[in-house]
Parts: structure tokens; sequence; C-alpha cells
């Protein structure tokens, strides 16, 4: 957008606003409303000017066309005016950094004093103060579903006033926050968290700590991933029930190279360990669909039985990527899917297939029709036409465009009689007989 | 005439509050003034500037915050001796730096406004107005409310003018207050108008409304004041000065959203808006003079973060040959590899002390304390649509602000902000009924909200602020919403209406119930006003409806045309007396005609927004039309009308989309309200009433109202 041959990340919100920023920096540069919801954004000649724009569209179909800042003229003033955004900007950060040394210094003065300090009513925490969290499955119980439970507490008595959770794609926003009631605050928070995706996800968590009373608090910020397939829990082999579908592959590296990938990928309660060459686990889905089994095989064969295709195939990428294994057959087996297939293959396709062939034919049919009418409306037109044409040859001057004009009235009008009249007698004023709708043409 | 100003950064000290900087008067008749300005870390710094480059005059040690500066010196003699009041001291400096002044005062509070003339000190703090002369105590004043600023009219005499919270300006003379001037708003700032004409007084309210008036000794008249066409900022600091060289003097705003203003005046004595400028914070002080360049006029003006900047008149790139242009890049370029080389500096030591507080982390024996960022932030009811302004301005970038609420409120982004607005789903068990996250972008500091209450829901609003500044800290900031909320103080209420009336007798004093009547409605003093008959008047800024407070020593009568904030008021004020085991007579005298009278004040607006509704629905389909028949002509002319409105009717609906709603559940709560007075429990009858409002018939709502 700037023309300095850098391109420019450019965002649409639901809200109606455009960003322009620089992708470096993610600084805007160039921010603009629209009233609905931004619906998209293309780069186009819309002008055939030969200059390209930016176009934006919203949901109400409000269109927009931004033209980038032109590099050209008052070149040195743009320059004069970047160095001093520069300068200002520099100032601010020296600002900021100042700030953070006096905080430093202030905190170090308190420091000194604090033995004494201690009984005061000082916004201070205790210097050692950390945040733990964990993350575990929990099964649920009556009154909650099964979920991920991220629970994070403070190393002593201060309080957690509200956790906040970043994160993208696992909430209805972009955030989630747990506020408890300031009268039954304490120093552990509990979260539920049910991703609807196998993907991977980072949590942003930032807790903001205190104590009851306090106006302000520490922010501690720290960083989690979920594992992609956090919502499943490990469980006994034996108990569990056996899917009916599976996959079969070959697996030549160690079973212990899989186990860290089992490690990795899913929320055990302990490190998974495995100590032989074969394999066997089995893990049931929080969602409630099913469980899913993985073994390997002292032969290097390696059998996942899930019901849910959607599943197998997460899992198979997911190892395959993480086992860097580039290429890879597969036996499938998934009688579900395979009886899906035959119904919509057979009955189902079948059916709408020549549902469709015959309503396409009546369209076909009835638009050839309309063709045919429209051509012969044109031609009938046309000779219409010719003849108000020579018509209006017979006469000479101002009786010759009276004539024509007369004629076209008449035919506005829908007054055949008036019109051979005036075609016989010339432009004599003809009433008419009686009003008609003006006549659409369009085909 | 197009005036064209440009920027230039002087200087960034630290945050500076309101008023807090001048420029000392011009030493030659062609020199440049140098400039006095105080932050909140307690430094006074005096500077000038030569080549662009700012050179200090002198610069005292931190200390205190100071809220005030002023210039002053012998009447008759320049006016160059600096005085600067922080917490309740007084000090005073040459213009060379020397100081010849400190003096403690015997206020309790730490001062609020100051106006220093010759050898009297004009202080206030919070309600208490305080004159003194060569530092004796001359005069003293307890305001009805809180005192934002103060100036002195004609020194002689002196006759101090407060600006009061309460709308008026209290003209004093000595210690008696002679009469008060309305105006449209909480005066914020105080000048005087042309600088020298001593009667014209120049007002700015924390509403954004500009005004002057004429005080004598006996009256105050409203020369003009600003009509505003669209909602602008509060007001901080007004002066005035002849920036175009043209014989008149300008008046110079500066505002909270950071926008900066030159009004002229036109033929007719009217001001005219002739330039302005938006920064990126909210402007603390403003000042016209010549300070860069000789004769060159500019605006200085300083920012909340510290900011001093001044709006030149001389060009940026004069008719100068390319050597010229070259100098000023130069002359940049040099700054800019100071400042880089001072930052590797800083950066280092930051380092160092990040590392030195790592460590002590490990102890146990030691706190963590970071001294609290410095927040602008205000709460304020705005009476155009019957929504609250939250706005939040922090000295550094913001990382993202909490906010959360306990009774249903419903929040409006402004367009203004790019922050990331995300609603969480909300856990009714932990009293949570509004949970939102802002995500600020870079080097955002200031950030603005709109809040729609519900009348009879009270409860808090809380602002938890994150700046982008390590070690991260945040700061909590409540917001009370009281059960009144939407109410705005008037000076009188028309009398003429039916009216509903609540009495309260019992063994209650003055300063409980005004306590109590505190808790209920906004833009009251915290401490009962003198006199033993306190009368208060409001308006329902969404209805229109009024409501008259009356209460002295064990009685209170509250009359009002709308029966839900009777309800309201009735039902809160014996909720408090229970709280503090005070056994309450009460009475009520409900008027039947109130009801149909509240829902006559309803009609217009209601159905203004009903045909509103209608019309936008009707919009998509004309368009439609006119694209089939190729051209508007096929329609009536009324539908014509339609089609070339519709953007603006849209953009309108937009805005208000949500009034109709607020209507209807303001005539179920008048309902419920009108028959729990008479004792019978209607609330299965609701959903008939908004089956009624569905298909809207204003004759067969009031029937309905009238149903036994």
């Amino acid at each position: 957008m700037d023309s300095d041959g850098v391109q420019e990340l450019i965002t649409g919100w639901s809200n109606g606003k455009v960003d322009v920023r620089n992708a470096r920096s993610g600084e805007i540069m160039y921010k603009d409303n629209f009233v609905a919801s931004v619906a998209g954004i293309v780069e186009g000649d819309y002008r055939m000017d030969g200059k390209l724009q930016l176009i934006c569209c919203s949901m109400d179909g409000e269109v927009r066309g931004y033209l980038p800042r032109g590099s050209e003229p008052c070149d040195n003033l743009i320059d004069g005016q970047a160095e001093l955004e520069n300068l200002r900007e520099l100032s601010q950060q020296r600002q900021n950094l100042l700030l953070e040394l006096k905080n430093y210094e202030e905190n170090a003065k308190v420091m000194d004093s604090s033995e004494t300090m201690r009984s005061c009513r000082s916004p201070g925490i205790p210097a050692n103060t950390h945040l733990e969290s964990v993350l575990a499955v929990n099964p649920g119980s009556e009154t909650q579903p099964p979920h991920v439970q991220l629970s994070v507490s403070t190393s002593n008595d201060t309080m957690i006033r509200a956790v906040l959770i970043f994160a993208e794609g696992i909430f209805d926003g972009e955030s989630y926050v747990v506020h408890p009631d300031i009268g039954n605050l304490s120093s552990r928070v509990t979260i539920a968290l049910r991703p609807p995706k196998n993907v991977p996800v980072d949590l942003h968590v930032k807790a903001l700590v205190g104590y009851q009373s306090s106006t302000q608090l520490h922010v501690f910020e720290l960083t989690r991933q979920l594992p992609r397939f956090c919502m499943y829990t490990m469980c006994d082999p034996d108990i569990a029930i056996v899917p009916k579908s599976h996959v079969i592959l070959s697996i030549s590296e160690r079973v212990q190279r899989v186990a860290i990938w089992l490690n990795q990928n899913f929320l055990l309660p302990q490190e998974f360990v495995c100590d032989s060459s074969f394999l066997n686990v089995c893990f049931v889905c929080l969602r409630g669909s099913g469980s899913l089994s993985i073994s390997i095989k002292q032969n290097a064969e390696a059998l996942i039985s899930t019901d849910d295709m959607d599943l197998a195939g997460d899992v198979i990428q997911s190892l395959a990527t993480f086992l860097s294994i580039s290429d890879m057959p597969v036996e499938a087996y998934f009688p579900a899917y395979v009886e899906q297939l035959c119904l919509a293959l057979h009955k189902n396709m079948k059916q709408r297939y020549t549902e469709l062939q015959n309503l396409n034919r009546d369209l076909l049919n009835s638009h050839n029709i309309r063709c045919a009418n429209h051509m012969e409306l044109l031609s009938d037109l046309k000779i219409i036409n010719k003849i108000i044409q020579k018509a209006g040859r017979l006469r000479v001057g101002k009786y010759k465009t009276r004539v024509v004009s007369a004629c076209r009235d008449a035919i506005k009008m829908g007054n055949t009689s008036g019109l051979m009249k005036i075609i016989e007698i010339g432009g004599a004023s003809v009433q008419p007989t009686r009003p008609m709708p003006p006549s659409g043409l369009a085909p | 005439m197009d005036v064209t100003l440009n920027r230039i950064d002087y200087l960034q000290i630290g945050v500076t509050s309101q008023k807090c900087m001048r420029l000392m008067p011009a030493m030659g008749r062609k020199a440049t003034q140098k400039i006095a300005i105080a932050d909140q870390n307690g430094i006074l710094t005096c500077f000038g500037i030569r080549k662009g480059e700012s050179v200090p005059v002198f610069k005292t040690l931190p200390g205190p915050g100071i809220n005030r500066l002023d210039l002053s010196g012998v009447p008759g003699t320049t006016q160059e001796k600096i005085f600067i009041a922080s917490a309740s001291e007084v000090r005073g400096y040459t213009k060379k730096g020397k100081q010849f002044l400190s003096f403690e005062t015997n206020l309790a509070e730490s001062i609020t406004a100051m106006h220093v003339s010759g050898s009297d000190l004009f202080l206030c703090s919070n309600y208490v107005f305080n004159h003194y002369t060569d530092c004796v105590d001359q005069n003293y004043f307890l305001a009805p409310d809180k005192i934002n600023d103060v100036i002195c009219v004609s020194t002689p005499i002196s006759t101090s003018i407060l600006a009061c919270q309460d709308c008026n300006l209290h003209v004093l003379q000595n210690s008696t207050a002679l009469h008060t001037v309305t105006v449209p708003g909480p005066p914020s700032v105080l000048t005087l108008f042309q600088g020298g004409n001593e009667e014209e007084v120049l007002y700015g309210t924390s509403n954004g409304k500009l005004g002057l008036v004429k005080v004598t000794s006996e009256t105050g008249n409203c020369i003009w004041e600003t009509t505003t066409e669209k909602r602008r900022g509060g007001i901080l600091c007004l002066d005035c000065f002849d920036i175009l060289s043209d014989g008149v003097k300008e008046i110079l705003v500066g505002r909270d959203d950071g926008s900066l203003e030159m009004y002229a005046f036109d033929s007719a004595g009217k001001p005219m808006m002739k330039y302005e400028h938006v920064l990126a914070e909210s402007v603390t002080s403003i000042q016209g003079g010549c300070v860069g360049k000789p004769g060159y006029n500019e605006i200085v003006a300083s920012s909340y973060a510290g900011w001093v900047l001044g709006m030149t008149t001389e060009p940026l790139l004069k008719e100068a040959g390319p050597g010229d242009e070259l100098h000023i890049n130069k002359e940049t370029e040099t700054k800019l590899i100071k400042l880089r080389t001072e930052l590797d500096e800083l950066q280092a030591k930051v380092l160092q002390e990040r590392e030195r507080y790592q460590q002590s982390s490990i102890s146990d024996a030691t706190l963590s304390s970071i001294p609290p960022f410095s927040i602008r932030d205000k709460f304020v009811l705005s009476s155009e649509d019957a929504t609250y302004i939250l706005g939040i301005e922090v000295q550094t970038a913001i990382d993202h602000v909490l906010l959360q609420s306990d009774i249903p409120i419903d929040i409006d982004d402004v367009d203004k902000n790019s922050a990331v607005v995300s609603h969480s789903v909300c856990d009714n068990e932990n009293s949570n009924f509004l949970l939102a996250t802002y995500r600020c972008q870079a080097n955002t500091t200031r950030l603005e909200l709109k809040v729609r209450s519900i009348e009879g829901q009270f409860g808090i609003l809380q602002a938890y602020i994150t700046a982008r500044l390590q070690p991260r800290t945040c700061q909590v900031r409540q917001y009370f919403i009281k059960p009144l909320s939407l109410h705005q103080r008037i000076c009188s209420i028309d009398q003429s209406r039916p009216m509903n009336m609540v009495s309260l007798t019992g063994r209650f004093s003055l300063a409980e119930i005004h306590s109590w009547v505190v808790s209920c409605l906004p833009e009251l003093p915290e401490r009962a006003p003198l006199g033993s008959d306190i009368s208060y008047c409001f308006r329902n800024t969404f209805l229109d409806t009024h409501l008259q407070c009356n209460y002295r020593n064990g009685e209170g009568v509250f009359k009002s045309d709308n029966i839900s904030t009777i309800s309201i008021l009735k039902d809160v004020l014996t909720k408090e007396a229970t709280k503090k085991n005070i056994s309450l007579n009460v009475s009520c005298d409900i008027s039947e005609d109130s009801v149909e009278h509240t829902l006559q004040l309803i009609k217009p607006r209601l159905e203004e927004q009903l045909h509103l509704r209608q019309k936008v629905t009707l919009i998509e389909t004309l368009k439609e039309l006119e694209e089939q028949e190729g051209g508007p002509e096929c329609l009536s002319h009324e539908f014509r009308a339609l089609l070339e409105d519709a953007e603006q009717l849209q953009q309108k609906q937009k805005k208000q989309h949500n009034y109709v709603e607020r209507f209807y559940g303001t005539i179920a709560d008048l309902f419920i309200d009108k028959f729990k007075f008479k004792g019978t429990n209607v609330k299965s009858r609701v959903p008939q009433l908004l089956d009624i409002l569905n298909n809207y018939d204003f004759d067969t709502l009031v029937n309905f109202f009238n149903l036994p």
C-alpha cells in the first residue's frame, strides 16, 4: 500500500474494521471502518487504469477501493514526516525503558525496607511467588461432562483474581476468562477446556495475582501447549470396547520412538514408557465418540483401530510427520463407511442423479422456448422499425420526425389502429384508445 | 481561510496533569519564549528551543507529583515567577530556577486547583476553597461539590469563580457566595476571555461544551455556548491567543480525546472551528506563543504522557533552496543517532536490573512491589444516547483490558478503537454477567467504550488494565453503576406533570439519608451539602421523565412522573435503611395518570424507531424492484425518497438497533411496577404485554395498562 516494494498485511474483521499493517512490525499504517462485517479483500485493477487497487467488500454489499499511496509527489515531506515519526517512537521507547527502570528502583527501595514493611498494607506480593500450571484429563462427573482441565495455582498465599486465556480456535472468541467471585478467591483456579478439533493449540495464560483488597495485581504470563489428541484419555486395553474398523500399516521405526510421539501428542497421567518391542495402548474419546487403540507388533505391523475415519487420518498424518515418513501405504478397513458409501452410491445417488437430470432437461427445454420466443419478438420489432422508417421516408422535414415520434408513441400506448392511421396520413395526433402498461421487452 | 500548522515535538517528560505548562513571557520583542512544565514525577522543567533543540534552563529534583502550575509576579511587571502546587504545598521559583517560596498550607487534602495573582494565592482542594495573601489565610469557602478549577477576575475586589462539578460556576467575594451561573455540563476548566477583558470568562465542560459567560458581582449572563453537532471529548485546557495574527484572539482548546482545536470568530461574533488536529493522547495544557522560531506563532501543548509539542505556523518546507531541506534532515538525523545511543545504554542498564530482579525472586524474604502506573479514566453518562462512556488512558501502551461486571450490561465498541474484542462465556454462579477482553494493538494508549445499563440493576463494573511494561502489572478500577444510573442532574422539574410520590419518615439524620440517595443516583457530592433542607432535580436521559428529591432530618419526599423510578427508589432506600437498622414509615401516593403520561412520552420515540425499522426492512426489497425495473421511476414518491435516504437510514438503524428492545423493557417494567403498587403480581401477564407490543398499537397498549 505504501509503494515501498514490500507487501503489507491487510486484515478485515467481523466488526467491519480494515487494517493495513507493516508485515514485519505489525504496526498499523492505515485503517478504515465498514458498517458491516468485511466479506472479502482482493487486489485488482478494477478501474482499468493500470493502477492496482485494494478492494474491500462488506457483508451488506458495500465495496470500497483504495489506491496505494503515491510514491512520487512530496517525497521529501513524507521522508521528513517518517523521520519525525521515528523520533517520536524512539522517544516513547526511551520513556518505557525509563519507566521499567523506575519500577526496579522503586522495587529495590521497598525491598531494602521490606523487613519492616511486611506487616503494612503494600501492593507487593512475595518475590518468590511462582505460578504453576497443570494440564490433565478430567473424565468428568455427573454435573460436568468430561474435559481437559487446566489448573493454575500460585506457590504461596497469594490469590488469583482472574485468569485470561488467549488461544485460537477453541473458544467462541479469541479469549476465555475465569473470574472467581471476590468472596471465594483462592490461590488455585481450574479451567475446563474442550477443544473441538484434533489440533495442537497454544494457550497464552495470563493470571492476575494479588490479594483480596489489592488494586494493583501482578500479571503472570505463561504459554502451555495443548497436545493434538488431548481429548483422548488412556484406558485399560482389556476393558475397552474394540472398534470394528481399523487401518493396518507398517512402521519400521523403533517402538520407543512411537512412545515418544504418544507422550508428546496425548495428555498422559504419567510418562509412557515402552521397554518391549511391541506396544498396545487404548484411549477413550472425551467427546464421546468411541475409543481408539494403537498396537504395534514385533513384526513392525501397526494396527490403529477406531470407528472414526477422520481420527485415523489425524493420527496417521501426525505420526508420519513425527517419524518423518514421506511415503506410506496403508490398508484401511472401515465397514461402516463402506456401507454408507454403498448406500449413497447405489440408492440415493442414482435416484438424485436421475431427478437432477430430469430437472435439467426441463430447464433446458423452457430455456429453448424462451430463446425462440425472444428471437421471434426481435424479428417482429425489426419489421415494425423498418416500416416506421419507411413511413418516415415518405415525408420530408419536420413531418418526417413527427411521423416517427408519433409512431413510437402509438406503439408505446399499444394503439394499433392509430399506428395504421399515422402511417397512412402522417403525424396527426391520435388519441390513445386505452392506456397499456409499458412493454417490457427483456428476454 | 485554511490554516495549516505543522507539528514539532520538543521534549518528553513524565505524566502531566491538567494545567501544568505555561510559556514564560518573552524577554525582548523578537525573542522566543521559554516553556515551564511540571510533571507527576515532581520535576519542574524550564527550557527553551534553539535551532530545534531543547535547551534546558533549569530542572528541579524529583518529588511528589505536581498538580498545577501558574505564573505570577508583582502587578505591573512581567509575570515570570513560577508557582507549583504539589500535595498541600506551594513552591515558588524565579525564572532562573531559584526557589524563593515554600509554603506548606493548612489544607488537609492535596491541592487540585490553583490561581496566583500578585501575592494572592487561590487554592482549592476537592470541596474547599482557600485564599491566602502573602501566605496568610484570608478567605475560606466550602463548595457544595468538587471544585475543578478556580480563577480570579479582578484582584482589588477579589471576585473568585469556582468551577464546580455540580454544573455551576460559583461566584465568590471574599468568603461569601454572591451567586451561581449554571452551565450546560460539569465545568472542568476556566480562563479569562481575551486575556484581559475582566468580566468575561471562558469555560469548558467535561462533556465537551465550550461557552463564554459575563460575570459581574450581581449576575452572570451566558454570551454564547457551542452547540455540539457531534460528540466531542471533555475539555481539559483552554487559552486565547492570536495565532493567525489578524488582530483577534482565537480560542485554543485541548480535549481528553486528544483533539486540539482552534476557534476563530465570524462576523457575528460566534466562534467557528478553524483548525483541528488529533493527537494520540489527551491534551493536558495548551497555550499560544512563540517558542520554536522568532516570528512564527504556534500552539504549544502538553499531552498526558508528557510530550511537549508545538503546532507551528512555520512551514515545514519553505521556498528555500534544496540545501535547507538537507539541513533539516541532518538535524533530525543527529537527533536520531543521539537517541539511539541513549536507548542502547538504557537497554543495557535495564537488562542488568531485570537480572537483579530475577535474582531477588529466589530469596523468600523479599517483597516484589512495583509502583503503579498512571491511569486517566472516566466513566460519565452521555445524555445524547443515554449510555455511559468509559474512557481509559494509560501513560504507556495498553496490553489488554479485562472488563467484568456483576450485572447485565451491554458494551458497544467505538469506531475509533482498534482493539480486538472477545466476549467470554459467563458463569453466573460466580456473579459474572459480563466478561470481555480487549486486546490492544501496539502503541495504543487510549480505549473508549460505551456501556449501556438498565435502570434498577445496580452493581460494579471492574476494569483490569494491564500495561505493556515489564514487570507486568495490572490495575483494577471499579465503576459503580447505580440503581437510577441513567439520571442526570437538572435545575428544576416540570411541575405540571402528573407525579407519583413516595415519602419516608423515620429516625435518620440528614447525612444518612443523603448517603442513601447518593447510593441511588449519580452526579451527587459524597458529603451532604450545608443547609437543613436539600433538594435535587433529575432527568432520565433515556425516557425524559423527571425526578425531584427533597429531604432533611427525619424526612424525605421523592416525586417523579415515572412510576418505575419511584419503585426503584423505594426499594433501594428501604433496603439501605434496613441495613442500618432504622425503621421507616413509607407512604406512597400513586397517580393513575402518570403511567399514561410516561407512555405518551415514550410514544413518539418508539413510533419513530418502529417506523425506522419498517423502512429499513423495505430498503432491500425496493432496491431489488429498482434493479428489475431499471430505475426508480416505477416507484411512488414516498419509496423513492426512502431509497435516496437508504444509507442514512441504515446507519441510524445500526446506531440505535436495540432502542426498540430497550423501550419494550422499560414498558414492561412500567407495567410490573404499576401493579406492584396495587399489590398484584402481574409477571404472568408480561408475555401478553409483549404480544401487544409486537403488534404495536398505542390505544390497545393503554387499554391493557388500564385493565384491572
